[in-house]
């Protein structure tokens, strides 16, 4: 019985093995048709976001094939879960690139953009965009093929740094205290926001790296203590540690304003530090979900409410990829009005030439993405009586 | 051993394929192998690069830990090393065949040096030394920014031979498959050797060894370098590979990942290592395959296939920890030993 068993183990096995990287995928893209490849994280660590950037990315697609497509093509997505696993993205892009020829492509990490950038440039026909907003992506001559939906880290801290320096014209310079992830997403951002604190003459009293997970907060919030920052500032973490540092610091006498950016002012970090009474403010690239004065956001909230009526918050990784599908759309809509190819040269061109483009309110100001990056954003702040973040400043331009 | 085969002399007992039915099926492995690059989707070829990749690594693991019986939990770190060596040499101007060994070479240093615990402790006690050393050199290829990168990583020159580029897939199809066949039968080769039978002796009793004459600290501080040598120059591949390179490769996961590869495929067999790691790499890949491939058909069913297939990967390792606790290569002796009686006799 265990032999049979194994070897129907190992039946399956081969059985599987022989189906899996042989099989043909479907047809080459067709002529009228745009392809839109993706390797997303659906499982694996960062399922919680890949999920939501695969929808995002599908949705858009569906909703722009609804409108007419783009210059009378539709969007075909093809997407595959990556696992966040850098083997298995890159796989992925090899795989549809062969078998699709696709025109975008979106992937799931800074290192995904890293590792494809060599074949995506060799290819000639595709434009890549992540969910990625390090700095290394966003370099035009290192990485010509990529687009950053929205500002770099460091932009984003430069925003906030601008705020902090606008609120507090007319009394003392807050002290400011960074904690941060010993991650890109947690140190990309920090020199940036350091440099234009320093112009701002604010004083950044401690600088607090940390693991992303499993942290022994107390330590730490002994130095913070030390310190005794008006404003601390975390940066590379979606929620843990921030609610125990709260804690920490409540007990140890300190009630400092709580500030973050981007991805670290999502639904689970709001609500869960709202519980406590913090008033998270923070840096967004883009606006809220529940908001109503942005056309692109409202049609976005429409969709999603007849698509997947189960969803009842939009992330900020949903807005990210639906912007990226956006982005894409309107590069291949330049083209093809111009009636050029979708090559990686006239793409890019077709980029360069989106200076004051309209994003239908998902970032705030017209958009300059002509340097592979919008580098604008926004101060948001936990409204407790809405439990949404609520607008605190303009748009900021960086 | 199989049954029915009788070797007449030591040298017929030592050859590497001892049978023209062996050599034949080598021979065709080979040729296939070889020409892939001709036959071969861009996916399948991408698909075993990294598995020629984790290859060597995985030979270079089994060597000190199959073999030695030295657990090393370090050899993410040493792939590491290997990777940043090349693209260190190469943006000064050192060519690939220059490189490629220097990486191998400096990984072999560190592994004597991350070996030395290895002289007063053993089992659990290394693992956790190696872990120590893991940690810090994942530190420095973080905080080393003028070589390393820093944490935003590096880029690597392409590979170039006398103005050959290894650019694309299936030219570095031949590099790494080059380095993985030679490496291969280096380890199969060593193992017949007075060096591998010391590895051997040591793992299997040290004190014994010891008094057989074997010189423990030589021969412990040699399975760490040797093991360090081959995961360096698959780092330095998997660097010519991906051409830019972070730390949150090298992670702690990757050494385990590599563990569960020579168990999985074998401990101590070079067969078990290049079947350990076609598993762990091909298996995920088939299944999540497998997974899209279904929810194609059955769109309803996508959000519960897709996060079952690590559940499904994690059981198949459990079962063979269970069922074939000898891994891969113990099920291959067993169906050669079938196909042998019949119809294969040589």
């Amino acid at each position: 019985m265990t032999s049979l068993i194994r070897r129907k183990i190992v039946q399956g096995l081969g059985a599987a093995a022989s189906v899996g990287p042989f099989s043909i995928g479907s047809v080459l893209a067709q002529k009228n048709e745009i392809v839109i490849g993706a390797a997303q994280p659906i499982t694996g660590v960062f399922s919680f976001a890949g999920v939501a950037m695969n929808n995002g990315l599908n949705d858009f697609c569906q909703w722009k094939n609804s409108k007419g497509g783009v210059q009378g093509r539709n969007l075909r997505y093809v997407a595959e879960d990556s696992g966040f696993k850098l083997d298995q993205g890159v796989a992925i892009f090899k795989k549809i690139m062969a078998s699709e020829k696709p025109n975008f492509f979106y992937g799931d990490s800074t290192q995904w953009v890293k590792a494809v950038t060599q074949d995506a440039v060799a290819s000639n026909h595709v434009m890549t965009s992540s969910t990625s907003l390090a700095t290394v992506v966003a370099d035009v001559k290192q990485v010509p093929q990529n687009i950053v939906p929205g500002p770099t880290y460091p932009r984003l801290h430069e925003i906030l740094m601008e705020y902090i320096a606008r609120t507090s014209r007319s009394g003392p310079k807050p002290n400011i205290a960074y904690v941060y992830a010993d991650t890109e997403f947690g140190r990309d951002g920090i020199p940036g926001g350091k440099a234009r604190a320093e112009k701002l003459g604010l004083p950044i009293v401690a600088e607090i790296v940390t693991k992303q997970s499993g942290i022994d907060v107390a330590p730490e919030v002994a130095k913070l203590r030390r310190a005794k920052p008006d404003i601390v500032i975390f940066q590379g973490y979606i929620l843990a540690p921030m609610p125990e540092f709260v804690r920490q610091l409540r007990e140890a006498g300190l009630n400092p304003q709580i500030m973050g950016t981007a991805w670290g002012l999502d639904k689970p970090a709001y609500d869960a530090l709202g519980a406590l009474g913090v008033r998270l403010t923070g840096a967004s690239m883009y606006r809220y979900g529940h908001e109503t004065d942005g056309p692109m956001i409202n049609e976005m909230r429409t969709y999603l409410a007849k698509a997947r009526p189960d969803v009842k918050n939009i992330s900020p990784f949903y807005i990210s990829s639906w912007l990226s599908g956006m982005i894409f759309a309107e590069i291949a809509d330049r083209c093809l009005k111009a009636k050029k190819e979708l090559t990686l040269p006239n793409m890019q061109a077709a980029l360069s030439t989106m200076k004051e483009w309209d994003t239908g309110g998902v970032t705030g100001l017209l958009a300059d993405v002509s340097q592979h990056q919008i580098p604008a954003g926004r101060i948001y702040s936990y409204d407790p009586d809405k439990k949404t973040m609520e607008p605190a400043s303009g748009w900021i331009k960086v | 051993m199989r049954t029915g085969v009788f070797h007449e002399t030591f040298a017929a007992e030592e050859r590497l394929w001892d049978s023209p039915t062996a050599r034949t099926w080598m021979l065709t492995f080979t040729a296939l192998l070889f020409t892939m690059p001709a036959w071969g989707s861009d996916y399948v070829l991408a698909m075993a690069c990294i598995i020629g990749i984790h290859v060597i690594a995985t030979l270079g693991l089994n060597l000190t830990t199959g073999n030695a019986g030295l657990i090393s939990l370090a050899h993410a770190a040493f792939l590491g090393v290997g990777c940043y060596t090349v693209a260190f040499l190469g943006r000064h101007g050192v060519p690939f065949y220059i490189a490629l060994p220097a990486a191998g070479a400096l990984a072999a240093a560190l592994g004597v040096v991350v070996g030395l615990p290895s002289l007063r402790v053993k089992g659990i006690y290394l693992a956790i030394a190696t872990i120590a050393a893991h940690f810090i050199l994942t530190f420095v290829f973080r905080e080393w920014e003028s070589v390393t990168g820093g944490v935003p990583g590096t880029a690597i020159p392409r590979a170039n031979l006398f103005g050959f580029e290894f650019r694309g897939d299936r030219r570095n199809f031949y590099l790494i498959f080059g380095c993985a066949f030679i490496l291969a039968l280096a380890a199969r080769n060593l193992a017949r050797t007075h060096i591998g039978r010391a590895f051997v002796a040591v793992r299997d009793r040290d004190f014994s060894a010891e008094i057989l004459g074997v010189n423990l600290m030589r021969t412990k501080l040699l399975a760490f370098a040797l093991g360090a040598f081959y995961a360096g120059t698959a780092g330095g591949l998997l660097g010519y590979f991906y051409g830019n390179i972070t730390p949150d490769y090298f992670l702690l996961t990757l050494s385990v990942f590599y563990l569960a590869a020579i168990i999985v495929g074998g401990l101590g067999s070079v067969l078990g290592s290049v079947l350990g790691a076609l598993f762990m790499t091909f298996v995920p890949e088939a299944l999540r395959l497998f997974a899209q491939a279904s929810s194609d058909r059955f769109p309803g069913v996508a959000g519960l296939l897709l996060p079952m297939q690590q559940a499904v990967f994690g059981i198949l390792i459990i079962a063979f920890l269970i069922f074939e606790p000898h891994g891969l290569a113990a099920i291959w002796a067993r169906v050669r030993r079938t196909f042998h009686l019949w119809p294969f006799r040589t």
